[in-house]
């Protein structure tokens, strides 16, 4: 694939195409047809109209993205100069987890630095406000130390609050961890002094799937969250309020019938934690054990909820043609 | 584009009427988008086969290329054709190659020229995503072997960035002198797709000589005796910087206009010194190989090497750049048995110690830290520590990363063990090609073609014009009239210590010899660490001589002297016999009030100015004021000591300091 990077950077970035656009083509060229993305980009306009079945927008787009080939073979070079790695989605060394949970919607190019043997291994997330409370920040805790144990990675957002102390806890047990960043992965130079020892001691991974150079953004942050939530087979959420990132996320992920344990709050905690328990998700108790009698949620609501769910979102709905 | 079409073209704008052969085959190829590798010898026309295409091309074409001078020569050319050419380079402002590299963006240039080491700049990376490129030549592309006589780590990030582009977009790598083993190692690390031509590297203008000798004053001899009767101009290269002045200032002795050139020299003086010699301005230019890589002076008609270059690649390399108008030149080596010592000192030196090269691993490990950080940290010397720095990129166990725009060393997770082998192999390689270099003196066979057949060019020509093969043997004759010229000159010869600094009023000084010159190392060395004694009277009275070449009748106030580390009262001593005799007040006043470590174990500049900083005071300050001091110490090697004491008494209000010691080192000195 290293050759390859320049096309990778190209086809990943075509600008207002989206992953189940791109992962359509990825199928058809490199699936179907048996062809490498460089023998796709030597195609001729008219075997792109004819063999692809390609609008005439999106020929042309990819006539402008070909002439940016040669701009990306310098940007790759410096990637690699710098350490980091490209993984394409038709990559053995893409994370199955996420091809499975995020299917067409997953990104089509991880630019990664690190360990890459972790993107196979048994993982979670642990997710929540950037303002959390204490006890949200203990769960988060507890809930490391457990994943360090049962060698699990921990998957994280590197935002303030439960995405930080996340990280913080897993490095302190040892563990290893994944950082989704909401940013171009070469504009997180502080990020990669301070976690220079874990990084080469092979226990985290930095992963953007963001363009190298794209600056921290709230649009970009919005999109990280489905990665991290792809990228983990188990989220646990310390703390969610009724709107933003956590919320959509985990909704998301009810929807999908994903395995998603929810911190039970005190009394006293304005939290919207029982609204997501109440809509499927799995209480949990301070140190991520599940609670069978939840005074919260009775059991022939919860599967119901979730078969209701499902039959309106059928969480597979084109085939998989991935690997 | 047919031939003849392309041939018009070349006739409208280049003045040319039509091409070679082979230039055309390589031109041919390019505009049909494939890769290819030109070995041709200097003069060809290399340089063509890429500027052809890119005026064809649409885009700009980006030619990397080592060569400063090359770059300024190659881009003055065009433009005259009326070619919107530039360079980017060390050399120039920052201003300058920002515009420039503006300039590419906006499309308003077509060829540009450009230092593989920009690739470690963030502008031009900035710039790459933007232009649209139509080619990229790989100029001198021998440097990208570790095989090669010229290997140059910047090249390797070349290549990588050659294997990204994509298929079809046109790449050039040229180059004069690769032999087999380094073609293949180019063709192996640029991909398997590179398209071969290769001509023959005979040149039958070149009339070569080896002049065998017994000693340094002999080759100084017959240079002196004979370098005016050789035709026009050319150039002299010695084996070191320390020789190019001895050899300029012996010119100057005997009055034979000469100029000296090395790389060490600011980049306006070689500028200079390079029109100069385009200009003819002197009989000859005296210099490293640093000088006339890729300087496009059609009539250099002599080369002389004083020193037995590392290899017959090296030799054919640097005596390609004469008689390029196709007219005689006379090539010239000199050779003493001696000689080899030099060069065999660079293979053997060639790498440090395997445990210098654990220990920058290890601090690597530690910390992201950048080279000015680990030189401390590691107490290397720097041209040693790039060696290191250079190695282990190569084997991947570092890289260099950016963060926050500054340059540090990371460890490669998963790293290899540090690979050993590779150096002897190389090590190996190296000394081979000596041996066959000094096999070059002694062959009896034709010269031109003893070098064709090691740079693999097999072609069956029969070049007749060495001295070998026809032409008269030279020797030398050594009468009693030149060994007088060679008595005087020693006598008077001695080495500049330069010192001047904006804000210190220290001025340049003067030792009476270089380190390793005659006995005074030996001498220096005896008295200082095996307890011989006071410093000698000869030593005194070549000092005394040195001081009045530098400082003829000029006044001083004050002696002073640097005080010792270790070696107790031998600059006192030393420096109160000069303030006896030149009858100038000496002073005892200026202590070190804190202890410093001996200079000559540490290994760089860094280490060696922190440990003096600060570490001198005067004990009446204020009689400083206003007064012309000369200071004097044993021996000059970083000069971290004497400019932390200038910059010490300039403090305090002094009027100049003139620096005298008996002494001044050369790198690679042991004290």
């Amino acid at each position: 694939m290293n050759n390859e990077a320049a096309y990778w950077i190209t086809l990943a970035h075509l600008p207002k195409w989206g992953y189940v656009k791109l992962n359509n083509l990825i199928i058809r060229f490199f699936h179907e047809n048996n062809l490498s993305i460089e023998a796709f980009f030597q195609l001729s306009e008219q075997e792109w109209k004819s063999d692809y079945n390609l609008e005439y927008k999106d020929v042309e787009d990819l006539k402008k993205a070909k002439n940016d080939i040669p701009n990306h073979a310098f940007l790759a070079e410096t990637l690699m100069n710098e350490g980091y790695e490209l993984i394409p989605i038709t990559s053995p060394l893409y994370s199955k987890t996420l091809k499975e949970n995020l299917k067409y919607n997953a990104p089509s190019l991880l630019y990664v630095k690190g360990n890459t043997a972790i993107l196979q291994e048994d993982s979670i997330a642990i997710v929540g406000s950037r303002n959390a409370s204490a006890l949200s920040l203990d769960f988060t805790d507890h809930i490391a130390k457990k994943a360090g144990e049962e060698n699990k990675v921990v998957v994280s957002g590197f935002a303030k609050g439960v995405d930080l102390k996340a990280l913080d806890s897993i490095i302190q047990y040892r563990g290893k961890s994944i950082i989704v960043l909401p940013q171009g992965i070469m504009t997180f130079g502080s990020g990669f002094r301070k976690y220079y020892q874990q990084i080469i001691n092979g226990n985290v991974l930095v992963i953007s799937t963001f363009f190298p150079k794209a600056p921290w953004q709230a649009e970009l942050a919005m999109a990280r969250n489905p990665i991290i939530y792809g990228l983990a087979s188990e989220i646990y959420v310390a703390e969610s309020s009724e709107k933003g990132g956590t919320w959509s996320g985990v909704i998301d992920g009810l929807r999908k019938n994903r395995k998603i344990f929810v911190r039970i709050p005190e009394s006293y905690e304005l939290t919207a934690n029982p609204l997501l328990i109440q809509k499927g998700a799995i209480p949990v108790d301070l140190f991520g054990n599940r609670t069978p009698d939840t005074h919260l949620l009775s059991e022939s609501e919860k599967p119901q909820a979730i078969k209701a769910n499902n039959k309106k979102n059928p969480n597979n709905p084109q085939p998989t043609l991935f690997d | 584009m047919t031939r003849s079409e392309a041939e018009e073209i070349l006739q409208q704008t280049f003045k040319i009427a039509c091409f070679y052969d082979e230039q055309w085959n390589t031109i041919d190829m390019i505009l049909n988008g494939e890769r290819v590798l030109l070995i041709e010898k200097t003069g060809f026309g290399k340089s063509l086969c890429f500027q052809f295409p890119a005026i064809i091309l649409d885009g700009i074409t980006v030619i990397f290329s080592p060569l400063i001078a090359l770059m300024r020569d190659q881009v003055k050319k065009l433009n005259q054709l009326g070619i919107p050419a530039r360079c980017v380079n060390s050399e120039q402002t920052e201003e300058e190659n920002s515009k420039i590299i503006e300039a590419a963006k906006s499309g308003k240039i077509k060829i540009l020229y450009i230092a593989p080491e920009r690739q470690n700049n963030e502008e031009w990376m900035e710039a790459t995503r933007q232009m649209n490129l139509s080619m990229v030549v790989v100029d001198e592309a021998h440097c990208i072997s570790a095989w090669g006589h010229d290997f140059r780590p910047a090249f390797r990030r070349i290549i990588n960035l050659v294997k990204l582009l994509p298929k079809g977009l046109p790449v050039l790598a040229t180059t004069a002198t690769a032999t087999k083993q380094v073609e293949a190692d180019i063709v192996q690390q640029m991909g398997g797709d590179l398209k071969i031509i290769r001509g023959n590297l005979m040149r039958d203008n070149f009339k070569l000589f080896v002049i065998k000798v017994q000693s340094e004053e002999e080759k100084l001899i017959w240079l002196g005796k004979n370098i005016e009767k050789l035709p026009g101009t050319g150039i002299l290269y010695t084996g070191t910087r320390v020789d190019t002045e001895v050899y300029s200032r012996w010119f100057e002795f005997l009055n034979i206009p000469s100029m000296g050139y090395n790389a060490g020299l600011d980049s306006e003086s070689r500028i200079a010194i390079e029109e100069g010699l385009m200009q003819n301005k002197w009989k000859c230019v005296i210099s490293t190989n640093a000088l006339g890589m890729g300087i496009d002076k059609p009539d250099i008609r002599f080369i002389i090497h004083t020193q037995i270059p590392q290899s017959p690649v090296h030799y054919y390399q640097e005596i390609g750049r004469a008689g390029r108008d196709g007219k005689p030149a006379y090539i010239i080596l000199f050779y003493a048995p001696e000689d080899k010592r030099l060069p065999e000192a660079f293979i053997e030196g060639g790498r440090p110690s395997i445990h210098k090269y654990e220990k920058v691993i290890s601090e690597i490990k530690k910390d992201l830290l950048g080279e000015r950080e680990l030189i401390k940290k590691t107490n290397l010397k720097q041209n040693q520590f790039r060696i290191i720095k250079a190695d282990l990129m190569d084997q991947k166990i570092v890289r260099e990363v950016t963060i926050d725009r500054s340059k540090k060393l990371e460890y490669v997770p998963g790293a290899p063990k540090l690979n050993t082998q590779i150096f002897e192999a190389l090590r190996a390689s190296k000394t081979d090609d000596l041996n066959q270099m000094i096999e070059y003196v002694e062959t009896s066979q034709s010269r031109m073609n003893y070098l064709c057949n090691f740079l693999g060019d097999s072609t069956p020509n029969i070049a007749e014009s060495c001295d070998n093969t026809g032409l008269k043997k030279i020797q030398v004759i050594v009468t009693d009239e030149w060994i007088q010229k060679i008595e005087d000159f020693h006598g008077q010869y001695f080495p500049i210590l330069e010192v001047e600094k904006k804000g210190s009023n220290l001025v340049n000084g003067i030792a009476s010899s270089y380190y390793g010159f005659s006995n005074v190392g030996t001498t220096l060395h005896r008295c200082k660490y095996e307890n011989g004694g006071d410093y000698p009277d000869f030593l005194l009275k070549l000092t005394l001589k040195a001081f009045r070449k530098q400082y003829g009748q000029d006044p001083f106030d004050l002696i002073l002297y640097v005080p010792p580390t270790k070696s107790g009262n031998l600059v006192k001593n030393f420096a109160i016999k000069i303030s006896d005799i030149l009858q100038i007040p000496i002073s005892h006043q200026l202590i070190k009030h804190k202890v410093t470590k001996e200079q000559k174990n540490l290994e760089n500049a860094y280490l060696k100015s922190d440990n003096v900083k600060e570490a001198f005071r005067y004990q009446n300050p204020d009689e400083l004021f206003g007064k012309t001091i000369l200071i004097i110490d044993d021996i000059f090697d970083s000069g971290a000591t004497i400019k932390e004491i200038g910059r010490y008494l300039t403090k305090l209000g002094a009027f100049k300091i003139a620096p005298l010691t008996i002494a001044k080192t050369v790198g690679g000195d042991k004290l």
